[in-house]
């Protein structure tokens, strides 16, 4: 069985397009501890069994609001196979935020780009290939309300899933950021379980963002020694 | 600059050079029609003007819309209480129908009309996406003020009912910003209100301008959650408030099914009221203005009854505001449903020639000025017991709540006396 989750910003067709694929196999949940509805469905392609969950509809993936923490505790402690990007084709520059976000995470990212109906009524053109190529994973175009371009999308689920070489691309920052970046993961790379439980880079952003979960999390992990060190990283 | 703002820069910096390198649109294309109106919409100083106009005209559509259906109701009503005065024998039964049912309840009843109407009014404005430009244009005042726009959406609601938008509240991710919407909450006039103020204005103003002087209450109220919660931040609540991020959705074409099942699910709520708290608040005061029997001729001499009685010991409270004491015990069964308000004068008045508002008026309860100082009276005092429960469960507390009824009540007899002086100033009566 694969393991999909689905995200997204708000309104831009994420629900549309979990129904379109789970159809009735829909079980409605909570996420454990707090009352956010967790929606969960399969389909079946191409003799594959695909279990895809329905994450909140969100901008970003810090701790401070309720939702955005939901879908970041799935992501990071569940690590689902394959995460379906849906962004509204009309607003890409908007919605490319999250997805940057989730490539942070390292994520497996196949990117759902909905509304291409309303994108071609506003004589816009997506280059879909280049952009797949400079996000550094597939993109298909999608319309939610019509169920155009669905197949396309399961079937790039199940590559994704069964992909081993894969060449993550993530948003790179000015030489002073990188080198902050380095030096946080090289003081956690020294922790034993920290590396294999999340990705290091990602936990280096986190830190130097201040984020109170992830700080909690190395505190925790670390010794004090380490602790100070990266306290006096993070200060200069 | 923060860091986490320099790595969201250079993050918004990559994207766009990816959206530049992958996307092309037609230069010099038509604009859509969203971007056309959200240009008049959303304008820097005719924003705010142009959302009061739509107030205003949804009042006026809401009011005029229903007012046959109301006077029809309002007419059955009157006739079946009359029907059942003659026609039940035992004095006791035909009393509670008359007066209790038809009377009370049915003064309450009146209003489904104009709360339907206005209920359509608001489903259309949403379903077209108007009142997310609402919560922006609001949230630019707010947050020009120091204030959390997103405070804006829960208070939204509240024009449909105060509970589920003290409940919406949950959603805001600072506390403070949270606490201080929850506490300005009841500032917003709920559904219940409503039958209050449109029995009065329709009274003292007459049709032709009962619509704007109820537009001005709801007016005031809004001014008032503003106010307080500027206050509160200054005070009780110190602090930067936290950016509030919203979507506007395309303006659609509103589609008569969907705003009759929005209007029907926001509705539905007040039947459902009529039918359990308003009724019961009512049979209660039915009970204590025929009672004691012998003394009130089984009703028929409502100065002797013990509501009377209870009504002049609170009468010294209002008086000075122009008030007599069936005003008074109205408010004070108003505490449990505002639109027991309504139904008070409903039992004491009866179902006679007259309509309610007209015997208002001749039997000199409300003069215009006296009437609308009632109507702000009404907007402000004690929120319902519904509202200081919800606002207790909220804050887990029972000292806001408290907090609440006390700021309130001293606010309403302030702003009341403020207007009852004022209008004496003027030459008013």
């Amino acid at each position: 069985m694969i393991r999909a989750a689905l995200i997204g910003n708000p309104n831009v067709g994420k629900t549309e397009i979990f129904n379109r694929l789970t159809g009735l196999s829909q079980r409605v949940g909570n996420f454990p501890g707090v009352t956010v509805e967790k929606k969960a469905g399969r389909f079946y392609h191409r003799g594959e069994v695909v279990e895809v969950v329905d994450l909140p509809g969100i901008y970003s993936l810090t701790c401070n609001a309720r939702d955005e923490l939901v879908a970041r505790q799935y992501l990071v402690e569940e690590r689902p196979q394959v995460v379906v990007d849906v962004v509204d084709g009309t607003s890409l520059e908007r919605n490319l935020y999250l997805t940057s976000l989730l490539q942070e995470m390292e994520a497996n990212l196949v990117l759902a780009v909905n509304r291409w109906d309303m994108v071609k009524a506003r004589n816009m053109h997506i280059d879909l290939e280049g952009l797949s190529e400079l996000m550094g994973c597939p993109a298909v175009f999608t319309v939610a309300t019509t169920g155009y371009g669905l197949q396309t999308l399961k079937e790039a689920i199940i590559q994704a899933a069964k992909k081993r070489d894969r060449k993550p691309i993530m948003p790179t920052y000015a030489d002073r950021e990188e080198g902050l970046i380095k030096e946080l993961e090289g003081i956690i790379s020294q922790d034993r379980s920290l590396p294999k439980r999340y990705p290091k880079r990602w936990l280096a952003i986190m830190l130097i963002e201040k984020d109170r979960l992830v700080w909690e999390l190395v505190a925790g992990s670390l010794s004090s020694d380490q602790v100070s060190r990266i306290e006096e990283v993070i200060l200069r | 600059m923060d860091i986490s703002a320099i790595l969201a820069k250079s993050r918004y910096d990559r994207i766009k050079d990816i959206v530049d390198q992958t996307v092309t649109s037609d230069k010099g294309a038509v604009k859509t029609y969203t971007e056309m109106l959200d240009r008049a919409f959303l304008h820097r100083y005719l924003g705010i003007p142009i959302f009061l106009t739509f107030l205003w005209v949804m009042f006026q559509f809401a009011f005029t819309v229903s007012e046959p259906f109301a006077v029809m109701i309002e007419e059955a009503f009157s006739l079946l209480g009359g029907v059942a005065e003659q026609r039940i024998s035992q004095p006791h039964l035909a009393s509670f129908i008359a007066q209790g049912v038809f009377g009370g309840l049915g003064a309450v009843l009146v209003f489904i009309p104009p709360i339907f109407g206005l209920f359509l009014a608001l489903s259309i404005l949403e379903d077209s996406g108007y009142l997310a430009r609402a919560a922006f244009l609001m949230d630019r005042l707010m947050s020009r003020l120091g204030l959390c726009g997103h405070s804006f959406i829960p208070m939204m609601i509240g024009f449909g009912c105060n509970v589920p938008a003290i409940m919406a509240t949950r959603s805001m991710n600072d506390e403070r910003d949270r606490m201080i919407t929850i506490l300005v909450s009841p500032f917003i006039s709920c559904s219940a209100r409503l039958p209050v103020y449109v029995l009065i204005a329709g009274a003292v103003f007459g049709p032709a301008y009962a619509g704007t002087a109820v537009f001005s209450v709801y007016a005031i109220g809004i001014a008032l959650a503003i106010l307080s919660a500027l206050a509160f931040r200054k005070t009780l609540f110190r602090g930067e408030t936290s950016p509030f991020l919203l979507e506007l959705p395309e303006y659609a074409m509103p589609n008569a099914r969907s705003a009759l099942l929005h209007m029907w699910a926001r509705g539905r709520a007040f039947l459902h009221r009529a039918g359990t708290l308003i009724f019961g608040t009512t049979v209660i005061v039915w009970f204590l203005s025929v009672n004691p029997w012998e003394a009130t001729g089984g009703g028929q001499l409502v100065a002797e009854s013990y509501l009377a009685q209870l009504g002049h010991a609170m009468q010294p409270l209002v008086s000075p505001l122009g008030w007599d004491w069936m005003t008074a015990v109205a408010l004070l069964f108003g505490l449990l449903a505002k639109e027991v308000v309504v139904g008070t004068y409903g039992v004491l008045l009866g179902t006679g020639e007259a309509t309610l508002g007209e015997s208002l008026v001749s039997l000199g309860i409300f003069t215009p000025l006296s009437g609308f100082a009632f109507m702000c009276f009404v907007l402000i005092y004690v929120p319902c017991a519904a509202t200081l429960g919800a606002i207790s469960r909220e804050t887990n507390s029972i000292r806001w709540p408290a907090f609440v009824l006390v700021f309130q009540t001293a606010l309403a007899f302030a702003v009341s006396g403020l207007v009852v002086g004022a209008g004496r100033l003027l030459g008013f009566a």
